[in-house]
């Protein structure tokens, strides 16, 4: 009995840091210019292909490419999409970026056709180990290492660095931000860049738990890193992180202990916790005090 | 006093002038020529001529939504305008904010905007950000520290823990970590206990000594006009009259000015 809490436990803690990741990678972008950018998704996707067409290459090229390629997209679409309408609101801007996923979705279909590509990689980690009693699968753990150790940098960078500096202040205040001097499209750039590298880790960590990928491979850890995001107030980068880990950690604890019948729902849940989050906690969960409108 | 028509700066030495003989401190002063500000085709600012020298302070008063911060956001360029923008010669129009800082202009904003999650010592730096140096920091920051010592002992502290006051010597300071010959302030004394108040002015009055140029906007008038070497007062966008600190005096005067 122990051994099992344990285990879902375990697995809990790695889809909430998945969750987490994903919804992080969207609050950094958003908390500089106020877009919560659902093509995200397609980042995800072609990061993903990308371990799937290069992972016979070697995991020390596939896995630095499939990095390369999350930036380079984030970046893309920032500068050919998301840069030319710097004055639209975040409800346009949203809807931009809707667009923008389709689009993309509809490529990757031309490119790549409707079937799911298959590779198995890093196969090794979808084994259990057993440890103590207790059955551990090991890509659980290397997710939680892997997100322990991209937060760990991330927080090193963003408190050590000037440019880490200044973009946490252009998250916090964008307008202040540039009245002091900050370069408004460097942070920018950097918010993308940072998000794409996010993203990458979180196509890892999917790929290598489903091992085939299709053309809506990312669209579904996006809705609910979204939904994470809005729940632990996607305002601010820490809100975004932990709303996704409690989404993530909750639907992985209700999928093991709800009875079958019920847990075929778990989503359905998550989506009645958000009304609920929306109706109360319009700022999110863990925003102390009420939403304040950026002027 | 003079009004109206006088409010122009026609009969004295042009600045631009001076920058191009390369002359030093009347160089580094400020020039605004027509600045338009509107928001949605709505005008709040409309054709404002001011000039700020170098070591002079310039008062900006005027009632509520007289347009007092849409034209330091004007020259800023955090908000779109028309109008020309002088710095050493050179036209600012069309430069984003985080250009016109690297030119030597600053601003303390309305209601401070310190980041109030972030330390003091955080705050400062990233005023630094914008400096046209890499070598003058350690001394702009002890600079600093000697005109606002508490911000010294508050290093490690969020800023958003400080009070009103300590708040707005902190926005103070962060501006002139960039090291600026100009510097806007909007309201430095909004929200201020007296003693505050007269903290931050005391600081001005060093500023200016320093020979920066200041442009304050505050709702104190009869306060500004005394402090300022000119004050003018904006009327809907415009400027209606320019006062010297004789004027602070005249309760007439400052009636007008609010309600003339
Ligand atoms: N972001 C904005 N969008 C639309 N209108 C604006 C905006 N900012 C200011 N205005 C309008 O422009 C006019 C001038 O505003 P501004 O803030 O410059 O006045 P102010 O003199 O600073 O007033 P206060 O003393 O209240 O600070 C006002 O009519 C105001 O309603
Ligand atoms: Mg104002």
């Amino acid at each position: 009995m122990t051994g099992q809490l344990i285990q879902s436990l375990v697995d809990a803690l790695s889809a909430g840091a998945t969750l987490g990741l994903a919804a992080l990678s969207i609050g950094l972008v958003f908390g500089v210019i106020r877009l919560a950018n659902f093509a995200q998704a397609e980042i995800i996707t072609a990061s993903a292909y990308c371990l799937i067409f290069t992972w016979q290459l070697g995991w020390f090229i596939a896995v630095p490419l499939s990095m390369l390629v999350a930036v380079a997209m984030s970046l893309l679409m920032e500068f050919a999409v998301f840069s030319r309408m710097r004055s639209a609101n975040p409800a346009t801007l949203l809807i931009a970026s809707f667009g923008l996923s389709f689009l993309l979705q509809r490529v990757y279909e031309l490119m790549f056709s409707n079937n799911v590509r298959t590779a198995p990689v890093a196969s090794g980690l979808a084994q259990t180990v057993e440890f103590a009693g207790v059955r551990i699968q090991l890509l659980s753990v290397a997710t939680i290492t892997i997100a322990g150790l991209l937060l760990l940098g991330l927080h090193l960078f963003l408190s050590r660095t000037s440019m880490g500096l200044q973009l946490k202040a252009a998250a916090a205040d964008f307008r202040t931000a540039r009245l002091v001097g900050i370069p408004a499209g460097r942070v920018i750039a950097l918010s993308f860049a940072l998000s794409g590298i996010l993203a990458a880790a979180v196509a890892f960590v999917l790929t290598v738990q489903s091992g085939a990928v299709g053309p809506t491979f990312g669209v579904q850890i996006t809705i609910l890193a979204l939904v994470g995001a809005v729940i632990g107030g996607i305002d601010k980068i820490s809100g975004s992180l932990a709303g996704g880990f409690l989404v993530g950690f909750v639907t992985s604890l209700l999928a093991t202990w709800l009875p079958q019948e019920m847990s075929n729902f778990k989503d359905a849940y998550v989506f009645v916790l958000v009304i609920g989050v929306l109706l109360f906690r319009p700022s999110g969960l863990l925003i102390k005090g009420r939403g304040v409108a950026r002027t | 006093m003079s009004i109206d028509d006088n409010a122009s700066i026609d009969d004295d030495a042009s600045i631009v002038d001076d920058a191009r003989s390369g002359s030093g401190q009347r160089g580094r002063g400020l020039r605004v020529e027509g600045l338009e500000v509107a928001y949605g085709g709505v005008p709040a600012v409309r054709g404002i001529d001011l000039e700020v020298k170098a070591g002079e302070a310039v008062g900006l008063i005027g009632p509520n939504g007289a347009g007092k911060s849409s034209t330091l956001l004007g020259i800023m360029g955090a908000v779109a305008r028309s109008g020309r923008v002088l710095v050493k010669g050179e036209d600012l129009a069309g430069f984003p904010p985080e250009k016109v800082v690297r030119r030597g202009v600053a601003l303390v904003p309305e209601g401070r905007h310190v980041f109030a999650e972030l330390s003091v010592a955080d705050n400062l730096r990233l005023g630094a950000v914008a400096r046209r140096d890499r070598t003058g920091y350690s001394e702009a920051m002890e600079h600093v520290l000697t005109l606002f010592p508490m911000l010294r002992d508050f290093g490690h502290r969020q800023a958003g823990l400080l009070s009103g006051g300590q708040q707005q010597q902190l926005a103070i300071g962060r501006a002139l970590m960039s090291d600026p010959d100009i510097l806007l302030l909007d309201e430095p004394s909004l929200g201020l206990s007296p003693t505050a108040v007269d903290t931050v002015f005391e600081a001005l009055d060093v500023i200016r000594a320093a020979g920066k140029a200041v442009l304050v906007v505050e709702q104190r008038a009869e306060f500004t006009i005394a402090f300022c070497d000119r004050t003018f007062v904006l009327h809907d966008g415009e400027i209606t009259l320019t006062l010297s600190p004789e004027d602070a005096e005249k309760v007439d005067v400052l009636t007008k000015a609010y309600f003339g």
